[in-house]
């Protein structure tokens, strides 16, 4: 690959800006993967893929609630964007379901309101 | 469809009473008919404790906070469908937490370079080497305070002029991965969640003292670390801000990383020196120090992974920003791993000058148990204990020396009533046993030693004297050990004697141990009344020491118990005593 400069930074940086409308991140340090967080990002990526739905699913690192992992951010146009906490299998299904095609939060399993950016 | 978000969540301690709000809540909404255009989401963890019911409006960007059932009603009809703000009601929200090491953990996929990138990442980098001379990151960095973060504090600033000044052909940086404080894990969740910014931190800190070479020291035992690590060094170099003409500059500069198998002492400078060589791990005499001789004998600069992750900002935003953040001695934030007894365990990163309350209470969300807090460990092995007296100290490297813990590497450890400090004393103590090279005398000795008596005490065999003796061997380990390890192992024991004295006595003397922690002080009885006679422990007692029959009742037998507990654990009627 060849050798950037400090305009190519700012390509990289300017390209990078939209960060996409729909996401979903899970946390995938060692606090989430022993929580289970692999197979959380497994069956995210499957369903999604069973479904064709147009969301991305992202890795990113800890995110300091390890009491709460596996936790996974979401952000869907239209809704806030949240992190839920303790996600299984069930509650992959229940982000998918409402969240990202229902157009509704899931109750009980929100964390962290990031209303804020 | 524009609907509007309400959020809430009952905070009280104790009782959760979120499902019954939200019925009144939602029966208030189809009164007025609003019901298809208001969702109200019942949160797990609103980051807001102890305040009654919260209810947080997502379109008005407030909160409302101890809000009764008799509230809900003006909430639907003035805040909702009016949009007024109930002053009476409305909770002033200051976040607690500033994210600078942690900016972008838990935000950017750690494996791809771009991200980072794209969030100012490696700009700190050209900024250094294209635009400012070694002296002004070294200059700037003096503006910024910045303490080293692996525990001592030294300022950056200085280390990095120290080795900049020693004339020699090669020098050195070192990133210290080597993080071993029991339950603290700050360093790793940054190499996880975010390597490019240590990258970068090590780069900068090459070119400021003049080292053409870096190496990341990381523990074995993180793998995913490593991994992580291991991808970020490749992905830079192939992007060109590490090798030769690091962003089109005259600055070379190569990392490569050694794995350390695990000893503790290792993350002492020296034997981590040692260590990199592919020598044994052991400490030597200082001086000289590091930045005059260091790594094959050249001057090389050590630091710890968080401060590494520091320089990026500061050299950004410059010195003067991150000066401003803090108190007088201890400028900038510092990540926790706040563990033990606390509802919310996990990764927090604080200004300077925090208070332990606002820490435990406020973002750790109070204690996990019923039990009262009785103290906050910090500092790890090094350290020492804060009773609750101290919980309004504010945080800083003087503050915690003065209630004789310190900062160390940033392990906070919350204990409540069930932790005997003695058990406490001892546990850390045995780690450094454990830990220790064995190559100077008062650290083999003097910790084998004062471990035997805290043995002995919490077996109910030691005199008071032994006191005294623990005190003592506790002075020569500190003024004679060889290295840190050596000299801080006795400061848990120290710590426990200075504020919890009694029950060292209690220990020594009644036999006694509050806490129920240490079993050759307790025993197990069976408490007539309320047993059922129902025999479950007899059968659960591993060494058949409970005896008797249906009519007369049981006993436990106290020579033949092993205190396993099992029988305490099994009873469904309470009706096991330990005292």
């Amino acid at each position: 690959m060849t050798k950037l400069l400090k305009k190519d930074l700012d390509k990289i940086k300017t390209a990078h800006q939209d960060n996409g409308e729909n996401w979903i991140k899970v946390g995938m340090s060692t606090c989430g993967i022993a929580a289970g967080a692999d197979k959380v990002y497994e069956a995210f990526v499957e369903e999604v893929k069973k479904r064709k739905l147009d969301i991305k699913i992202k890795k990113c690192g800890c995110q300091g609630m390890c009491y709460s992992e596996p936790s996974v951010e979401v952000r869907v146009k239209g809704l806030p964007d949240v992190i839920y906490g303790k996600i299984d299998k069930e509650g992959v299904m229940k982000i998918l379901d409402k969240h990202v095609c229902g157009n509704a939060l899931v109750k009980d399993a929100i964390y962290e309101l990031r209303t804020k950016r | 469809m524009n609907e509007k978000i309400v959020f809430i969540k009952d905070t009280s301690i104790g009782v959760d009473l979120t499902k019954d709000f939200y019925a009144s809540f939602l029966n208030l909404l189809r009164e007025q008919s609003l019901e298809d255009k208001v969702q109200i989401i019942r949160v797990a963890d609103i980051g807001i404790y102890d305040r009654g019911l919260v209810v947080k409006f997502c379109d008005l960007d407030i909160i409302y906070a101890n809000v009764q059932e008799k509230d809900l009603k003006n909430i639907v009809t003035k805040t909702i469908k009016d949009g007024k703000i109930i002053n009476e009601l409305l909770f002033k929200d200051q976040p607690k937490q500033l994210r600078i090491v942690l900016r972008n953990c838990g935000e950017i996929d750690p494996e791809d370079i771009d991200e980072y990138i794209a969030n100012d990442g490696y700009q700190a980098l050209h900024k250094a080497v294209n635009e400012s001379q070694p002296t002004d990151v070294i200059e700037e960095l003096k503006k910024s305070g910045l303490r080293g973060r692996g525990g001592a504090g030294f300022p950056t600033w200085l280390k990095w002029k120290l080795t900049r000044e020693t004339q020699d052909t090669q020098k050195f940086v070192i990133c210290n991965a080597d993080e071993g404080d029991p339950g603290a894990y700050m360093d790793r969740g940054v190499l996880e969640g975010d390597p490019h910014s240590v990258v970068e931190g090590l780069a900068i800190a090459g070119y400021a003292i003049g080292a053409s070479k870096g190496y990341f020291y990381v523990r074995a035992e993180y793998p995913l670390a490593v991994e992580r690590v291991e991808k970020a060094i490749k992905q830079a170099y192939d992007r060109g801000f590490l090798g030769k003409n690091i962003l089109g500059s005259n600055f070379n500069f190569d990392v490569e990383i050694r794995l350390g198998a695990g000893a503790f002492v290792c993350g002492e400078e020296t034997a981590l020196i040692a260590s990199i060589e592919g020598r044994r791990g052991t400490p030597r005499p200082r001086p000289p120090y590091p930045s005059v001789k260091g790594l094959w004998n050249k001057p090389t600069s050590i630091n710890n992974v968080e401060t590494l992750a520091n320089i990026a900002v500061i050299i950004l935003k410059g010195g003067a920003w991150y000066a401003s953040i803090g108190t007088e001695k201890s400028k900038g934030t510092k990540v926790f791993a706040l563990t033990g007894k606390v509802k919310n365990s996990g990764l927090v990163e604080v200004p300077m000058g925090i208070t332990l309350r606002e820490i435990v209470f406020d973002i750790g969300g109070g204690m996990l148990s019923t039990k009262g807090i009785k103290a906050v460990q910090t500092g790890g092995p090094s350290g020492g204990v804060i009773p609750k007296e101290f919980l309004d100290t504010p945080v800083d490297y003087e503050n915690l020396q003065k209630l004789g813990s310190i900062m160390g590497s940033g392990g906070m450890i919350v204990m409540d009533e069930d932790d005997c400090m003695v058990d406490i004393a001892k546990f850390y103590l045995g780690f450094c046993v454990d830990e220790s090279c064995g190559k100077c005398v008062p650290c083999r000795i003097g910790g084998y030693q004062m471990l035997s008596v805290l043995d002995k005490i919490t077996q109910g065999q030691a005199k008071i004297e032994d006191l005294d003796k623990l005190k003592r061997i506790a002075q020569a380990m500190q003024k004679a050990s060889l290295c840190a390890l050596g000299q801080t192992a006795a400061n848990p024991v120290i710590s426990t004697l200075r504020y919890f004295l009694e029950e060292y006595q209690d220990h020594i003397v009644n036999k006694k141990c509050r806490s129920h922690k240490c079993k050759h002080l307790l025993n197990y009885n069976v408490i007539q009344d309320k047993c059922k006679r129902c025999r479950v422990c007899v059968i659960n007692c591993p060494v058949n020491a409970i005896s008797g029959d249906k009519e007369k009742g049981y006993l436990v037998d106290s020579k033949t118990c092993i205190r396993c507990g099992k029988c305490y654990e099994v009873c469904k009627f309470n009706a096991i005593a330990k005292e």
